[in-house]
């Protein structure tokens, strides 16, 4: 292989990193989600220091990746909203991790 | 690896969250309360009525703090369900808790109806290792550290307070005096924490349209 094949596939692996899940925000967002089994939108503004904004943008975001799930319920009269990862979101998490550990292994000190 | 440790990390920080309102350590104060006090009230009200009366007031003061936790506490920091991890850890807890009390009162038994010549202090001390055993279990359960702390208040207080009784003469064992201060720290920690949490959780910025436009 030569200097340029073993370029190319180093850059192959960090193309391949899961977009979703690598912005900052989603990441810790992911990070909460992954320990946990589930939480309500407050749990998560408080644990992540986001805005509502913020928080509620980043989740659609998720949602439509198929990486979150909403359960939507009543606390007493009110509705209330509890969001879990979903299988595949926990999949796509482990692997992201699993890359992410390749890539910075690889890395000279 | 690291990432390992560090998503450890975020489980406890959402664990231990839930003891950052300071609710448990006004509870514990007041098991310290029930302890300073039954002594004082036992030559009025005998001594079964004094512990009925106090250590029954235990569940009333559990139901108000749950209420504060419920209507105080939950809007603010919301609801979290754990993992399986946190759950297995927590009925790991529970069964060594199990073990542990029983093997305690089955030695608690034999040393009050079992050994009656005893001297004081030989009663005192077991029971003060085995409340430090049963908080630095749940200390370390539960990632809860401030439980280490007062388990050490609780195991000095019966023993601070036969030396006060035998070589001060302080009445009742000293029990007003050493669970008395135990009571006071604990409650300053449990107030000043509740207060902290209070004010940093306010609730006046939870109603934001963008959560009814995600899910509700």
């Amino acid at each position: 292989m030569t200097e340029r094949q073993i370029e190319q596939a180093e850059i192959g692996v960090l193309a391949d990193i899961d977009q979703v899940i690598h912005a900052p925000t989603r990441l810790t967002v992911l990070a909460y989600l992954f320990v946990i089994e589930s939480a309500d939108f407050v749990f998560l503004k408080n644990m992540t220091g986001l805005t509502w904004g913020n928080l509620s943008s980043h989740l659609s975001k998720l949602e439509d990746a198929g990486y979150v799930a909403t359960e939507k319920g009543f606390k007493g009269k009110k509705p209330h909203t509890m969001i879990r990862l979903t299988d595949r979101g926990r999949t796509a998490f482990r692997e992201y991790k699993q890359k992410m550990l390749q890539v910075l292994d690889d890395l000279p000190d | 690896m690291s990432q390992n440790i560090s998503l450890k990390d975020v489980e406890r920080k959402v664990f231990t969250s839930a003891f950052e309102d300071g609710l448990w350590d006004i509870f514990i104060a007041f098991v310290f309360l029930a302890w300073a006090l039954a002594p004082v009230l036992s030559p009025t009200l005998g001594d079964f009525w004094s512990s009925a009366v106090l250590f029954g007031s235990w569940p009333f003061v559990f139901l108000a703090l749950w209420l504060v936790r419920r209507y105080v506490v939950t809007p603010r920091v919301g609801t979290v369900q754990f993992g399986s991890w946190r759950k297995t850890r927590l009925i790991r807890f529970n069964l060594v808790m199990l073990v542990f009390l029983s093997f305690s009162a089955i030695l608690g038994m034999v040393l009050a109806f079992g050994t009656p010549a005893l001297p004081d202090w030989m009663h005192a001390a077991p029971f003060s290792l085995m409340v430090l055993i049963a908080f630095s279990v749940a200390g370390y359960f539960l990632d809860f550290t401030r439980l280490y702390f007062y388990g050490v208040l609780f195991a000095l207080s019966p023993l601070v307070g036969r030396w006060l009784y035998i070589y001060r003469g302080i009445p009742h064992s000293g029990y007003p005096v050493t669970f008395g201060i135990s009571a006071t720290i604990a409650i300053l920690v449990g107030l000043a924490k509740f207060i902290g949490f209070v004010g940093a959780h306010p609730l006046d910025a939870q109603e934001a349209p963008s959560q009814g436009a995600y899910g509700d």
